[in-house]
């Protein structure tokens, strides 16, 4: 009798384990777009976006599910991961040295726009060489624009 | 009777030299497991000043502090501990004395930096961040924390790491350059930089020139 309990004891305790573990799947992010190749394709995402696996509605919220009437995002999207202007500004701080730091510039401060230079789905450019061209072009002073 | 007292002094002399040989083991994994240990190597000091600049090296209201082995060994067995401790140091040992110190690229190594920051030395101490109850964690953790759930054991499996870079080292990329500047256009102003940091940092064991 006393082996028939701890039978049952272990059952009950594996199938909890079970379900809690099938519960916690169920409440993971999912997406109800569908990536195909075509859409990866059109729509490439950057080295770390990609790595990180993120899924169009990481970025899109609320824009549907249709990636062609998705529209740009405000940067608010982009500072829900990385922080703040003036965190992203300190990480570069190294820069200000010459006050020549993208993020904390000696016109801009840390104001600009994220979209002035960085692009998800085509090129990043690089807006300092609008006028610093020789300086960008070279690669003296920073690396290309992830 | 003489046997048997012959095979209990074997017991006994067998248990001790087990017992010396466990404690050796036990001393030396200490003893080389500390920074002060990991700073004998010149070119770590960048990494040891990011490192005291960060809540895991101490700088939090609480104070305390990780281990490097805490975050860059391996926790999932006794045995791949001590293995990659003894393989890497062997191979760290071989790089600072017949290595190329000056010409490695630090930039470029930590973009592979989930090869030598492991997720069990990370949720060893951080296991809860999956809890929902947690009053600290923000949506956005609760959203990514689900998504790296969500990935385990896939292809496409994340790490702690690829999300929370210079975690355990606050400011890593200025300390390097500070030493060894990527660009340049910065060699000349980094030189009172790294001067100020060498004395700044000099009862840790940062040697100055």
């Amino acid at each position: 009798m006393k082996k028939v309990l701890i039978l049952i004891y272990f059952i009950s305790l594996i199938s909890l384990i079970y379900a809690n573990s099938q519960k916690e799947e169920s409440n993971a992010l999912s997406s109800s777009i569908k990536i195909t190749p075509e859409i990866k394709k059109k729509y490439p995402l950057k080295h770390s976006h990609n790595k990180l696996s993120l899924d169009c509605i990481f970025c899109h919220v609320g824009q549907g599910v249709n990636p062609e009437n998705f529209e740009a995002v405000d940067e608010d999207k982009c500072l829900f991961c990385h922080k703040s202007k003036i965190y992203l500004a300190k990480r570069l701080e190294f820069m200000d040295t010459l006050k020549a730091n993208p993020h904390n510039s000696v016109h801009d401060g840390p104001n600009l726009y994220c979209d002035e230079c960085h692009r998800e789905h085509k090129p990043s450019v690089n807006m300092c060489s609008e006028c610093h061209l020789k300086e960008i072009k070279n690669n003296i002073w920073m690396k290309d624009t992830p | 009777m003489k046997q048997i007292f012959f095979i209990l002094i074997l017991l006994v002399v067998g248990l001790f030299i087990g017992i010396f040989f466990s404690y050796g083991v036990y001393y030396g994994i200490h003893k080389t497991s500390s920074e002060n240990f990991c700073v004998l190597c010149h070119e770590m000091d960048p990494m040891v000043i990011a490192y005291k600049n960060d809540p895991h090296g101490g700088k939090s209201k609480i104070g305390a502090s990780a281990r490097c082995v805490d975050c860059h060994l391996p926790h999932d067995s006794l045995v791949n501990y001590i293995y990659t401790k003894a393989t890497t140091g062997v191979k760290e040992l071989g790089i600072h004395f017949f290595g190329n110190v000056d010409g490695i690229d630090w930039q470029k190594m930590r973009e592979s930096r989930e090869s030598f920051v492991y997720d069990e030395g990370c949720l060893n101490c951080h296991g809860n961040i999956f809890d929902k109850k947690l009053a600290t964690l923000s949506t956005k953790a609760q959203k990514m924390h689900n998504h790296y759930n969500k990935l385990k054991g896939t292809e496409q499996e994340v790490k702690c790491a690829f999300c929370h870079f210079e975690v355990g080292h606050t400011g890593l990329r200025n300390y390097l350059n500070y030493y060894n500047p990527e660009h340049s256009i910065y060699k000349e102003k980094m030189e009172n930089k790294k001067e100020e940091l060498l004395n700044e940092y000099k009862e840790y064991g940062i040697k100055t020139k």
